[in-house]
């Protein structure tokens, strides 16, 4: 054999191994886990397990249903489209632009590819903003997944309160970058060349092929980019899983109490853990809902925040924009984030009942 | 840079995703997903169940295209390579193949004391926060006006029902997590209530029911209707006998003859799971270790914990018993 024939052989062994493996474990897992050893681990290990497969098994699924949307979309809706429905006036704009980032089921890393791609083909940075912060929250995806979270419960208050600051701030926070940067180019350099990079995520949707793709590569590629999506947000939600299934069956008590009575560090606590736990808007509301210690207001923050700004976006964003413009993005998305905080915890929560 | 080689990635990708998709397939058939995800929640699992398991056979097939160059068949020129050296592939795949592992090597165990002193128990339906609960009501500029309302809400449903509704609606914890500081004289949960209009007649019809009965037995499907409402109506049932099934919990500072069965109320899954508890007076319960399940027998009266009134099962009968099928309990729905 070749020496690439030898690779492929191996590979193909590591694939075949990996399959193997689940099979063995499918079959006797029973046997496996009541042998002694596995017995004896200490109990806070089997809750942080346990704690950890509910979160991916219960989140698995909404991931699942936002990466098929988010695919199609991606194949079936042409930029062209989205820019045709948009007003001529940069003020006036806005207001569309949150509502069709309604619309538009793209998670928080989806949405910047798409976002670049459409401020690049002349559509006003400050509507691609409001895309932005608008399109991963406002969904009817992350509003089933954060119902289910949230005790089913129509009138909950973190599930409205999640919606309509997702709208009402994605407005103000399109308005504060066309106040201070207008119309001027802030697509970097490199994103101009989008096709030659390979590590960019770009969007292309002048089908290569030339011809109208049939129904059944459509489906094919559907499906196609539906996986690819998995796997490219997959492994935060499933770290985020774990970092909050040992935090949920390790951290003390007393100190979240602390943090959690107070309005301004529990706010901040939570956008922080927002950001660093880079969780898709789709699954959040679980990893929220399973912080009982803090309060309505500081978990708002967390599914409004994290979604707009986190981690793995912010590595999207500075691939694709100036530094100057995303890190005036990020100020402004989180003082926007934590002032509308402060005032729904003071105006709106003590108040709730009265509009229910 | 390296070539990357699409194939091997569409095949390993589609392994993990068929290893998934076994995994829920084990739970399922085994019967432990009831550790893990609420009933009502299992339509989707089924919906994942059956997706990863196309979805990874879609993706071995993909994986036998060769040369599929560009990027894959996907013409959108959306491009999704797994990033950086081998070693970040590697560590990028195990993240995946993690859960898969965990599920079928570690045991399924539902969960149990040591994450209830974390989460802090909930007394009764609720009515009555945990000590920390009532250390934050106490920080509250509105503690005073907490503690009389936490009196009188029986009265105040009764004068008021419309109203007392209202603002049982109000409250954000949908599964016992401490409310905003603002709500903090609400510590009902909402799934509780969940049904504002079958509220007055549900509760009051099984208050009136119960009443009825020599004894009251407690079971995982009335499990929060009957501890919603001996708070909401206990001067009623002073005096009853009941029969209920818990773990054994212990709050640092109970006597030796104090316990608490607890259960776990799961929602979704048990990331949102509250701990409900019912306190427990018995002569032999030093004799009783954490975490086993017990069956109590006994009457109610009423005590107070951290200054909060509620039931208590005094002269309890304390039997040992199997880990019941189902051991959480879930809020009823009623659609």
């Amino acid at each position: 054999m070749k020496p690439h024939q030898v690779r492929a052989f191996g590979k193909d062994l590591i694939g075949m191994g990996l399959l193997l493996l689940f099979l063995i474990l499918f079959l006797f897992s029973d046997r496996l886990s009541s042998t002694q050893y596995i017995q004896d681990l200490p109990g806070a290990w089997v809750n942080v397990n346990t704690l950890f497969l509910s979160i991916v098994i219960e989140a698995v699924p909404f991931i699942l249903l936002g990466v098929f949307v988010s695919a199609m979309i991606q194949i079936y809706v042409s930029e062209e489209t989205i820019q045709r429905y948009l007003p001529k006036n940069a003020i006036g704009a806005l207001f569309p632009a949150a509502v069709l980032g309604a619309i538009f089921p793209l998670c928080e890393c989806a949405i910047v590819p798409v976002v670049a791609r459409l401020v690049k083909k002349g559509m006003p940075l400050h509507v691609g903003v409001v895309f932005l912060v608008a399109a991963p929250i406002l969904n009817p995806i992350v509003f089933a997944s954060t119902f289910f979270a949230f005790g089913s419960n129509w009138t909950h208050p973190v599930l409205l309160s999640r919606m309509g600051l997702a709208f009402i701030l994605s407005i103000i926070i399109g308005f504060v970058l066309y106040m201070l940067f207008k119309n001027t180019r802030q697509l970097r350099a490199q994103a101009q060349s989008l096709t030659d990079h390979a590590h960019n995520h770009e969007h292309n949707h002048t089908h290569s092929s030339g011809g109208k793709p049939t129904f059944m590569t459509r489906i094919k590629e559907t499906v196609y980019h539906a996986v690819d999506e998995f796997f490219l947000m997959g492994k935060y939600l499933i770290l985020g899983a774990l970092i909050a299934a040992m935090f949920q069956t390790f951290l003390d008590r007393s100190l979240l109490q602390t943090i959690g009575a107070n309005e301004y560090s529990s706010t901040l606590v939570m956008m922080g853990f927002a950001y660093l736990l880079s969780l898709c808007s789709e699954a959040d509301a679980f990893v929220a809902a399973s912080f009982p210690q803090f309060s309505a207001g500081s978990l708002i923050a967390f599914l409004v925040y994290g979604p707009m700004l986190d981690l793995k976006n912010t590595f999207m964003l500075f691939a694709y924009f100036r530094v100057k413009f995303v890190i005036a993005f990020m100020i402004t998305v989180t003082i926007t984030v934590f002032l509308s905080i402060l005032f729904v915890n003071r105006f709106v929560l003590p108040n709730w009942y009265m509009w229910f | 840079m390296r070539e990357y080689d699409f194939s091997f990635h569409a095949f390993i990708q589609g392994i993990i995703l068929i290893g998934f998709a076994l995994l829920m397939l084990w739970f399922v058939l085994s019967g432990n997903i009831v550790y893990y995800i609420a009933p009502k929640m299992m339509p989707f699992v089924y919906f994942g169940l059956v997706t990863f398991f196309i979805l990874g056979i879609v993706q071995v097939f993909r994986s036998t295209k060769k040369n599929d160059s560009s990027g894959a068949a996907c013409t959108c020129g959306h491009d999704h390579r797994i990033p950086g050296p081998p070693i970040v592939k590697l560590l990028i795949y195990s993240i995946f193949i993690l859960p898969v592992l965990m599920g079928f090597v570690l045991p399924d165990r539902a969960l149990d004391s040591s994450v209830a002193s974390n989460r802090g128990m909930i007394y009764g339906s609720g009515n009555s926060p945990s000590a920390d609960a009532a250390q934050e009501a106490g920080r509250q500029t509105e503690a005073a006006e907490t503690a009389e309302e936490e009196q009188s809400t029986a009265d105040e449903y009764l004068e008021d029902p419309e109203g007392y509704m209202e603002s049982l609606e109000a409250d954000t914890s949908g599964t016992g997590e401490a409310p905003s500081p603002d709500e903090m004289d609400e510590h009902f949960t909402v799934e509780d209530f969940y049904d504002q209009e079958g509220f007055d007649q549900y509760y009051v019809e099984l208050a009136e029911k119960l009443k009825h009965e020599d004894v009251i037995t407690v079971t995982e499907d009335n499990y929060l209707d009957i501890m919603t409402v001996m708070d909401v109506h206990l001067d009623e049932f002073i005096g009853k006998d009941i029969e209920m099934i818990g773990f054994a919990f212990r709050e640092p500072d109970f006597d030796d003859h104090q316990l608490v069965a607890a259960r776990f109320s799961m929602t979704c899954c048990t990331a949102d799971a509250g701990v409900y508890g019912t306190l427990i007076e018995s002569s032999h319960a030093k004799e009783i270790e954490e975490d086993t399940w017990i069956h109590v027998y006994g009457t109610i009266k009423e005590g107070e914990y951290n200054g909060y009134r509620l039931p208590v099962i005094t002269d309890a009968d304390l039997n040992e018993v199997e880990e019941p099928d189902s051991p959480y309990v879930y809020p009823s729905f009623r659609f």
